[in-house]
């Protein structure tokens, strides 16, 4: 799986925005509960002061402040319940604070004053150097001419705790979380896209040559229903656009023949007539030469657009590949020795295929003309037949001019010519090679070729051996 | 010998009928199916070349009706369906012999020939054009009785072309008897062999007997323009 898959990118994105909205959730519990918390500490905390204040403090016109200091010690026992009562008289006078709570959560001697313009309740946190900080409540009360202040406190202490174990349980529970998003997204994403798998597969397949076959469908009725739906209509298009193209090289080369008919005809007339001038029939055999050669080429393009539809072919035998490139370099020997060029076949144990004999046999011609009009005289046109990885290979190779490298992808491709062929060899119309490709396609094998320019070039056909 | 042509490329027809009547037939031109119907009923041919796309009656329909009527008269097919398939239609249906437009005239003229049966049929005996002697039987070549040794494919080329004294021979008319389809489009091949065979038969003699015309093909004739 690459990073930049869909499915990766998908995945990444469902786990990470997982884990996002469980923090942010977390967070949001976090500040939640923990005034919700100390709201509901600090409120107790009030009742009680309003309590002291009401019952005790309201009446110390009549008990006097040591009466209160005892009632409150009594009746409350700060120090065994971990709170921290203080009462002040106004200026700031002390008439009673608490003693150390037990669990030694604070110093109730060192929790500052409070400030002297408060209102008549308010409630304040108050730090506490290395432990959580004290919650506090305080209740202004007047009695007996005097204000005084009752302050009630208790540890936050639960509730930091409360808060570590959240903590612990968000910090655990959140890794958690991640990786099931993740997995779950993958195994969701999966299967969502299996089908894109199946599609791109079976695309890859498809190529000019069996255009009729479509791409599967699979019946989701989601997006890559209509996916797929969509391509295959492409596809059809493009089979259309084929088979119309193929169609017009059928028709156009049919539709030239009438005229070619005739022209020919003609000026062979003209040839044969005794009545024109020997120097006039020269000039028309030159005609004539044209004409044969726009024939050529119209033959040719007809031999393609046949090969292209797929037409049955005319036989299917199986013979020896060999035996083939043997004969047919023997009968193109003269040509090669016109031109001082040494022609050899290396053939040796049968290598049996199967296939349109005498359109294989084309192959060979074409390939066996083509090295020896690009060789230079005194040059060599080599040609091996064998079998490898269960495919029977046949070699043309020369010491020709070669083929330029930017040229060399293209030399299949109709009335293409490489480099400086179209003004060395004019007869030529570039369709040789295509010839070559389709009749071996046709056949079920391929052809490719290496080159060096200015050393010589290598094509080699490679066929199904026949089992 | 009379022949009908049924064309309906009038241009076609024109220089169809023109070549075949300087080679002393008498040829009718019926344009479309219909009159070529016609015609075959009213006189007796030796020989009916017929295009298969025609307007009205087809090709292929007229030749079925022919073959009803007359199972003897030669018909050769002239047209510019070359698929295997139409070949196949066409013999099925009758059809003699069956030629693709465009087409060298002396490869029409070879073929009307052997069609009525003019041409020499036998494969044996010997072939004498001037003092050259090919010997069909023992394949040996003597010219002015002096023994010329030939490949087998320039006795082949030789022997093609003697058979047809006097008539130039298309290089893909040579290439498809002598070598074969796949050879078709390599015609200089014919020359590089031309090219020898003149120098194995002609070099030594001062009659010239291998002729070229240039832009139609060879020929053989003692005759020094053919």
């Amino acid at each position: 799986m690459t990073v930049r898959s869909i499915r990766f990118r998908l995945t990444a994105w469902y786990a990470g925005l997982f884990t996002v909205v469980a923090v942010a959730l977390g967070a949001l519990l976090f500040v939640h509960i923990k005034s919700y918390l100390e709201g509901v500490l600090l409120e107790t905390q009030e009742r009680r002061a309003r309590q002291i204040s009401d019952t005790l403090v309201a009446n110390v016109g009549r008990t006097g402040e040591a009466y209160v200091a005892r009632e409150v010690a009594a009746l409350y026992d700060p120090e065994k319940s971990d709170r921290f009562i203080r009462i002040t008289a106004r200026g700031g006078r002390l008439v009673y604070v608490s003693g150390p709570p037990a669990s030694q959560a604070f110093d109730p001697a060192a929790v500052a004053p409070a400030p002297a313009s408060s209102p008549e309740e308010f409630t304040r946190k108050q730090p506490v150097e290395g432990a959580p900080a004290l919650l506090i409540a305080a209740v202004r009360a007047g009695a007996g001419g005097t204000s005084y202040l009752v302050e009630v406190g208790t540890s936050a202490a639960p509730v930091e705790s409360m808060f570590r174990h959240l903590l612990v349980l968000l910090g655990l529970g959140l890794p958690v979380v991640a990786v099931l998003a993740a997995s779950g997204g993958y195994i969701l994403i999966r299967r969502t896209l299996r089908p894109v798998d199946q599609i791109a597969g079976k695309a890859e397949q498809i190529t000019q040559h069996n255009l009729g076959e479509r791409l599967p469908v699979p019946g989701t009725g989601d997006e890559l229903e209509s996916l797929s739906v969509a391509l295959n209509r492409m596809i059809t298009r493009l089979d259309d656009a084929f088979l119309n193209s193929k169609r017009f090289v059928a028709d156009a080369s049919h539709e030239l023949r009438t005229p070619l008919t005739v022209l020919r005809g003609e000026l062979e007339s003209m040839v044969r007539d005794q009545g024109v001038p020997a120097a006039e029939r020269e000039r028309i055999g030159g005609l004539l030469e044209e004409v044969e050669r726009l024939s050529m080429i119209v033959e040719r393009l007809f031999a393609l657009s046949r090969l292209d539809a797929g037409e049955a072919q005319s036989e299917w035998v199986r013979f020896d590949l060999g035996d083939l490139a043997t004969t047919t370099a023997g009968q193109m020997a003269l040509l090669a020795e016109d031109r001082r060029i040494s022609i050899a076949c290396e053939a040796g144990a049968p290598i049996p295929v199967d296939g349109d004999r005498s359109r294989l046999k084309q192959v060979v011609v074409n390939l066996l003309d083509n090295a020896i009009k690009y060789t230079p005289e005194g040059g060599a046109v080599r040609i091996r037949v064998f079998s490898a990885q269960g495919q029977a290979v046949l070699e043309v190779i020369d010491t020709g001019v070669g083929i330029p490298k930017e040229d060399l992808p293209r030399i299949f491709q109709r009335f293409f010519r490489a480099g400086q062929t179209r003004s060395e060899h004019p007869d030529g119309a570039g369709l040789g090679l295509a010839i070559v490709e389709s009749i071996c396609n046709a056949n079920r094998g391929e052809v490719e070729a290496e080159s060096v320019l200015g050393k010589g070039s290598c094509f080699r056909v490679k066929l199904p051996l026949a089992v | 010998m009379r022949i009908l042509v049924v064309e309906d490329e009038r241009k076609v027809a024109e220089f169809v009928s023109r070549g075949l009547r300087a080679a002393r037939y008498a040829v009718d031109v019926a344009p479309d199916g219909q009159a070529g119907w016609a015609m075959v009923n009213t006189y007796p041919y030796d020989l009916v070349i017929l295009d298969l796309s025609l307007p009205g009656i087809g090709g292929l329909e007229l030749l079925r009706r022919i073959r009803r009527r007359d199972a003897q008269v030669p018909v050769l097919i002239l047209t510019a369906k070359d698929a295997t398939a139409s070949k196949v239609e066409s013999f099925e249906a009758g059809a003699d012999d069956y030629l693709t437009k465009p087409f060298a005239f002396a490869e029409l003229e070879v073929r009307v020939k052997s069609l009525l049966r003019r041409g020499p049929v036998s494969q044996g005996g010997t072939l004498r054009v001037a003092d050259l002697e090919i010997d069909r039987l023992t394949q040996q070549v003597r010219r002015a009785g002096r023994r010329v040794d030939l490949t087998p494919k320039e006795y082949g080329l030789l022997e093609y072309l003697a058979t047809q004294p006097g008539r130039v021979l298309s290089r893909t008319m040579i290439v498809e008897h002598v070598w074969d389809e796949s050879f078709e489009g390599l015609t200089n091949i014919v020359d590089v062999y031309v090219r020898h065979l003149r120098e194995k038969v002609d070099a030594a003699h001062p009659v010239k007997l291998i002729h070229t015309v240039r832009g139609v093909g060879y020929s053989l004739s003692e005759d020094s323009a053919p």
